[in-house]
């Protein structure tokens, strides 16, 4: 496949051209929008609203990487999302205390009072980690899922969230804490290679 | 406990982020410090985690119609002067025929007002009388003067008769107070005949221009519909 023919082409209104790019990219965009929402409806959504987005937007595309300009314009997409479902919210989100304050996430989720049923749940690693992952702040979860699931690197991580680099280097480690803390209370799901020392950087 | 300023070094370091100095000055501390040692291996097992969940797979093809972007068929070149022809022709027509539905209304108001302009044809239907009533008073004041000195002078009665009746011809003749008339009708039917058929004409025409203009857009559009699918 070339691309760069592919996305001069589209550039010129070729729809075929961007179909094309399209069954290429697919996959991950799907995928980052389902890690960023954590639905598969909303994702499959996002995904589509991110390709008429992109096809009516490419002519702003200037090179570099397509994958990353891609990327970007489902993790705007994403975000739209979620703040459409903030403002007409269904069920909360989060678990309120007595007083009607949200509980914070990670601690909920570690919380020993969680219910084997609920744990049954959360059975397999894929189901834990993306519990973990819907835990985290919006922009941490973009930020890791686009660094850590989509491999981008730092400087396309914060051209996708406009955001300085620095921010992004931030909120990564503070995402990869906060994930590690979720997951110390899925340890028996992990692979032995990836069991977490003992919790010392508290 | 490690600041969180060492844990995000940390996590820069294990994406390669950091510079030469700053990853070999990293190393050391590593190298001297367990325990910095051990969280870094607990931001590489979360990494680690997250990078083995399987990628997801689209459900279905997201793959886009013409109809999903709002994309329209090439147009030719041509389309555009066929539009902006529908367009002007349409105006015109629109104006041309407002004026020839309002052309009755001013000509009326027209014949209203005193004729100032004579054989203009303006509407004017005592036209035929007007010069007549004009020219009568003044020949039988100047009549009347002549015919003054004429009644005193018995001898001159019988001249002045056929002096008279040569005047009264005269008057009755008179090529200036008779002949505009039926020229002034004339001019004015002409002038109408050709105001209106004029009208009539342009707005035949602009009416034609804009339907076949509509129609080649039609044409041209429904041919680059077919040739799109």
């Amino acid at each position: 496949m070339d691309e760069t023919a592919l996305i001069h082409s589209a550039q010129q209104g070729d729809l075929n051209a961007f179909n094309t790019l399209i069954l290429h990219y697919q996959d991950a965009v799907f995928n980052t929008a389902a890690r960023i929402l954590g639905d598969d409806d909303m994702a499959e959504d996002a995904s589509q609203e991110a390709f008429i987005a992109a096809f009516q937007s490419i002519r702003s595309f200037r090179g570099g990487s397509f994958k990353a300009w891609i990327l970007r314009t489902v993790t705007n997409a994403c975000l739209d999302e979620l703040r459409r479902r903030k403002r007409r919210p269904t069920t909360p989100l989060e678990p309120e205390t007595s007083d009607g304050e949200e509980m914070d996430s990670p601690k909920w989720l570690a919380d020993k009072s969680m219910t084997p049923a609920q744990k049954a749940e959360a059975d397999e690693l894929e189901h834990a980690i993306q519990h973990c992952l819907d835990a985290l702040p919006t922009e941490f979860r973009t930020a890791v899922v686009l660094a850590d699931i989509q491999g981008m690197d730092y400087t396309e991580v914060a051209a996708a969230s406009k955001v300085p680099i620095g921010t992004i280097k931030s909120r990564i480690a503070r995402a990869r804490l906060r994930l590690r803390e979720c997951l110390r209370s899925f340890e028996e799901l992990l692979p032995a290679s990836f069991r977490l020392d003992s919790e010392n950087t508290r | 406990m490690k600041n969180f300023r060492d844990i995000e070094r940390l996590s820069a370091y294990l994406d390669g982020q950091l510079d030469a100095a700053e990853s070999a000055s990293m190393e050391s501390r590593l190298k001297s410090d367990p325990e910095l040692e051990s969280t870094l291996r607990n931001l590489r097992s979360a990494r680690g985690i997250l990078r083995q969940l399987p990628q997801r797979k689209a459900p279905r093809n997201f793959t886009l119609t013409r109809q999903m972007v709002g994309l329209k068929p090439p147009l030719p070149r041509s389309y555009p002067i066929f539009r902006l022809a529908t367009i002007f022709a349409s105006i015109l027509f629109l104006f041309s025929l407002s004026a020839t539905a309002l052309s009755p209304l001013v000509s009326f108001e027209n014949a209203a007002a005193p004729a100032p302009a004579f054989g203009m044809g303006g509407g004017c239907e005592d036209c035929e009388g007007a010069p007549a009533q004009e020219a009568g008073p003044a020949t039988e004041e100047a009549f009347a003067a002549e015919m003054a000195p004429a009644a005193t002078e018995e001898a001159l009665m019988e001249e002045a008769a056929p002096l008279e009746a040569t005047d009264e011809a005269r008057i009755i003749e008179t090529p200036s107070a008779k002949e505009p008339v039926p020229e002034t009708e004339d001019q004015a039917e002409v002038i109408e005949e050709a105001g209106a058929s004029s009208s009539f004409n342009w707005t035949i025409l602009f009416l034609v221009i804009a339907v076949v203009s509509g129609l080649m857009m039609w044409v041209l559009q429904f041919t680059a519909r077919k040739r799109w699918r």
